[in-house]
């Protein structure tokens, strides 16, 4: 009878396939063809031009790669802690520990990141606060600089700072839920043998809890490779990211779709090629979505 | 197991101040008086009340609520039924499906939100020859020809996305289940659906209720997915608010986040409390202590098992199931009554009474969207993504829509009120013979300074490119406008096709943008950054210009001796225009002079009907009893020998537009 409840899944792959293959399909062709103005208007014209042509974002490729790497490093750096230490907690401290972590999400992101700027901007909350007491006067005073604020909006700090923000509980969820089921026995085993808490964090704790980490670096590292928001939010349109690129190929100025699908494209692959590889150190991904 | 000590906990806090510190900020600031998220001017309450006034954001909080329960319904179903599918498969075909199931939440969300948009635009290219063929050998039904992206591809593109949470939550709880529980039901005579319903499904009720509420977050808190397959009509309420940040959040929508935040605050609360009541009942059982339930929850429990109490389950199931359509019936109706006009326009472009009054004199619904800049309006017509009647782009964009077919002529016979416009903006060069629009203003470019933190008095372009203000100019961010001052700077056209003029200027702008002139590149967030005193020198439009005046008095305005441009936005109807009379309606209603003068006042800039712009100055006057600054109005309406330094935009040839694309993106990167 297994086979039949099989057929349960047959809608679900034919419903896949139209909205999960064959538009990942027509954006590869988009990729492939590029506008051409013939006399009866327009038409499509195969062509690699939109991946030869890319060589000219290659810095903008950079600056994203960059920024979301740093952005990981410093949520696995923060995460990696705090996930451990609510672990150890007890289980009501934890419980509302985790809905803490899950209530931001409804708070609009955007609204949130907007928040960030009235923390951040040159008379923001943030300098009027080192104005009052006296940071910026002791600055002056040792550099011998006259400025009356730190510019912090609209720098690749400011980015970073907000891509943290926002998926910092992305790294915390999966490595914390990981955490929680990992068996004690094993620790307690570790110790009887004679493992100080170093080695027994180095040597248990760190490669049981790695498919969390590897969950938590997907779920921080690909929305913030491919954000626009926020680098538009807080970097004031001079930290021009891939996701900007895209967004303004296909509902900004450029318009252009067939070099967007490109581009989506390039980053698509780039992308899945980071999670095969990181894959091949622990399986996680199911974890990190879970309740 | 140790627990931790204080340090610990010192650092989980932290970590938890720092991811509250910006959400106290916003439900404090909530509470402001002012419409600042800065500055602290005192407690009021009148946002929440403003809340039920502000149309924008209580439609797309609508719109919000209502798609993201249809996918959360839909995926919830579906995905249960695909989960449970899906582990009778095979392994064979069990590991490919996930593999693809995995797909649209491995990806980057622009992703997904792109190929989503470009199927669904691929689709209805299709759909209208289908639509066509259909229609032209029967006539019992007719076949919209036209399709375009809104509601539906909306809510498609989140059950697209909340099925596999909703998979991935039901998948472990089915990998739990022992799978000869089902044989052993159908052994003792349950059919595989009877099976399904008493077996399967209370064992997974967990899972499925995990991953209805994950789903429910996702589509509430999606932005980018939304972004990209909502187009023009559909707004949620990430996309209102993304249209803000660009020029000033209300804090109405404060106010709503708040309420919003409060309200799932109270349902963790209330769930914890319960949770941890169980875990202490539980704890109890494990110790043998005999368990002793409130009498009246007993004798509840079991009269749910009589005939009655199973009467009274299902008829509250059925109840809830009503709410539920009755809910969203409620909020179909709501966000699309009929009949409608579509209109797009710039933020903060109209006095918001002039819709309500108009839905009031015609009963005509207003769908009031707006768009970025020219660009990004021309981008959404071009993908299919939207579908505007009434659009009211710039002149030489103007040019380019007819230019391409994409306007459709007006019939003045029913815009009476087109008489009422001057002369001097009849017939201009992007519309020579005026068949396609109606002006709605017009007005300059100008550059805007802070007189607190510029010494000088600035008469020249030549402070955006200066070093002097390093770091305090903020580059205006369209290239029309930000290449077209460098020319007029350098003392070429506006308007020249000249590419090595073109790219002296792109030099000229490249240069400083490597020397550190500018801040950053801008639009309308140009509003915040100028109020708050955070840059010194910016271009920008001179009715913008007022409106910061207002809440900064240090601002200056002036149009800089080597000329600038001078501008009309007009409103035009297009070519696939759904409502084509009630656009002609509305048009009519704007030009006249009453709407004309209230929507001078509101924005500030100057109105193209005669009588209007003279009586302004009389009719302020009138309003609020003082006289009107002349210096003000000259700024408004610029004088004759001001409008001779300046020069109107004119369409360029496309060669022209891609060598500024190119350019444009070069500066960015």
């Amino acid at each position: 009878m297994r086979n039949k409840r099989g057929w349960f899944a047959f809608p679900y792959v034919i419903w896949m396939a139209l909205f999960v293959v064959i538009p990942i399909l027509i954006m590869l062709v988009y990729s492939l063809t590029v506008e051409v103005d013939t006399a009866a208007g327009t038409a499509l014209e195969g062509s690699l031009e939109n991946f030869t042509g890319m060589t000219l974002y290659a810095s903008v490729f950079g600056r994203s790669f960059l920024l979301a790497v740093i952005a990981t490093v410093i949520c696995l750096l923060i995460g990696y802690p705090v996930a451990y230490l609510m672990s150890r907690e007890g289980p009501g401290f934890q419980r509302v520990a985790m809905a803490l972590i899950m209530l931001p999400m409804w708070m609009n992101f955007l609204l949130r990141t907007y928040s960030w700027m009235a923390i951040l901007e040159n008379n923001g909350l943030l300098n009027q606060l080192l104005r009052k007491i006296g940071v910026i006067a002791l600055y002056n005073k040792l550099t011998g600089s006259d400025i009356d604020h730190f510019q912090m909006l609209r720098t690749s700090g400011a980015v970073v700072l907000g891509m943290v923000y926002n998926y910092l509980p992305f790294m915390i969820l999966p490595i914390y839920t990981v955490l929680t089921k990992l068996d004690h026995r094993l620790i307690e085993a570790a110790q009887d043998l004679g493992a100080n808490s170093s080695t027994v964090f180095r040597r248990v704790t760190l490669p049981l809890s790695l498919s969390g980490i590897v969950s938590g670096i997907t779920m921080v590292f690909v929305p913030s490779v491919s954000t626009f928001a926020i680098s538009r939010l807080l970097g004031g349109g001079t930290q021009m990211m891939l996701g900007d690129l895209i967004e303004n190929q296909f509902l900004g100025g450029a318009y252009n779709p067939h070099l967007g699908a490109a581009i989506s494209m390039v980053m698509m692959v780039i992308v899945v090629i980071c999670m095969l590889i990181m894959n091949h150190f622990g399986d996680g991904e199911g974890e990190a979505v879970m309740l | 197991m140790k627990k931790n000590s204080l340090g610990g906990r010192f650092l989980i806090g932290l970590c938890f101040l720092f991811l509250y510190l910006p959400i106290f900020l916003l439900i404090i600031f909530s509470f402001n008086k002012g419409d600042s998220s800065a500055v602290w001017k005192g407690f009021s309450l009148h946002w929440y009340a403003e809340l039920f006034h502000n149309r924008l954001v209580l439609d797309s909080l609508a719109t919000t609520l209502l798609v993201s329960l249809l996918a959360t319904a839909i995926a919830t179903v579906a995905g249960t039924f695909a989960a449970v599918g899906i582990y009778s498969l095979t392994k064979k075909w069990r590991d490919p499906v996930l593999v693809v199931n995995d797909l649209p939440m491995m990806n980057a969300d622009i992703v997904t939100g792109v190929s989503l948009c470009l199927f669904f635009v691929a689709f209805f290219h299709g759909w209208g020859a289908i639509a066509r063929w259909i229609n032209s050998w029967q006539d019992l039904f007719t076949l919209p020809e036209q399709l375009h992206l809104g509601l539906t591809t909306l809510v498609l593109a989140h059950v697209c996305f909340d099925i596999p949470y909703v998979i991935l939550n039901v998948a472990p709880r089915l990998r739990q289940m022992d799978s000869n529980l089902v044989d052993a039901a159908q052994d003792l005579g349950c059919t595989w659906m009877q099976a399904f319903v008493k077996v399967i499904l209370p064992e997974i009720k967990p899972g499925i209720v995990s991953g209805a509420l994950i789903a429910f977050t996702m589509s509430v808190d999606d932005f980018v997915i939304s972004y990209f397959t909502a187009g023009s009509s559909t707004q949620t309420l990430s996309m209102t608010i993304y249209g803000m940040t660009k020029k000033r959040v209300t804090p109405v929508v404060n106010a709503v986040s708040t309420i919003m935040f409060l309200a799932v605050l109270t349902v963790l609360v209330i769930n914890n409390i319960r949770s941890a009541k169980q875990a202490r009942l539980a704890a109890k059982r494990a110790s043998f202590e005999p368990v002793r339930e409130n009498p009246r929850v007993e004798r509840f429990k079991e009269w749910l098992y009589t005939p009655r109490g199973r009467f009274a389950k299902r008829l509250t199931a059925v109840v809830l199931c009503a709410a539920f359509v009755v809910t969203t019936v409620f909020l179909t109706a709501f966000t699309q009554s009929q009949p409608v006009v579509n209109v797009c326009s710039w933020g903060e472009y109209i006095d918001e009474d002039l819709i309500t009054e108009f839905e009031e004199q015609t009963g005509i619904r207003v769908n009031y969207q707006t768009a970025e800049s020219n660009e990004t309006m021309y981008s959404l017509l071009k993908s299919g993504g939207a579908d505007y009647d009434v659009i009211v782009p710039s002149d030489y964009m103007i040019s380019q829509l007819i230019e391409e077919g994409m306007l459709a002529e007006l019939d003045y016979s029913q815009i009476p009120n087109f008489e009422l416009i001057d002369q001097r903006f009849r017939n201009l060069p992007y519309d020579p013979e005026n068949k396609y629009t109606v002006p709605y203003t017009w007005g300059t470019v100008g550059l805007i300074y802070n007189a607190a933190l510029v010494d000088e008095e600035i008469t020249s372009w030549s402070a955006l490119y200066d070093d002097r203000y390093a770091g305090q100019v903020l580059l205006i961010g369209n290239s029309r406008d930000a290449f077209g001052i460098a020319l007029k700077y350098l003392g070429y056209s506006m308007n020249t096709t000249d590419e090595d003029e073109i790219r002296e200027a792109y030099e000229l702008v490249a240069d400083a943008y490597e020397r550190g002139v500018f801040q950053g590149k801008v639009m309308d967030e140009v509003f915040q950054v100028m109020e708050g005193g955070n840059a010194a020198i910016a271009s920008y439009y001179a009715g913008d210009y007022l409106s910061m005046l207002e809440n900064n008095e240090d601002l200056r305005f002036v149009v800089p001796e080597e000329g600038s441009n001078w501008f009309v936005d007009a409103m035009c109807v297009l070519k696939t225009a759904d409502n084509y009379d009630n656009a002609m309606k509305w048009i009519n209603f704007i030009a006249s002079t009453d709407a004309n003068l209230r929507n001078m006042d509101y924005i500030w800039y100057a109105s193209p009907n005669t009588e209007a712009l003279e009586r302004y100055p009389t009719w302020y006057e009138e309003q609020y009893e003082e006289p009107l600054d002349p210096a003000i109005y000259e700024i408004i309406a610029a004088p004759q020998d001001v409008l001779d330094r300046c020069e109107m935009y004119l369409c360029l040839p496309k060669p022209t537009r891609v060598l500024y694309n190119d350019l444009w993106i070069k500066l960015g990167i």
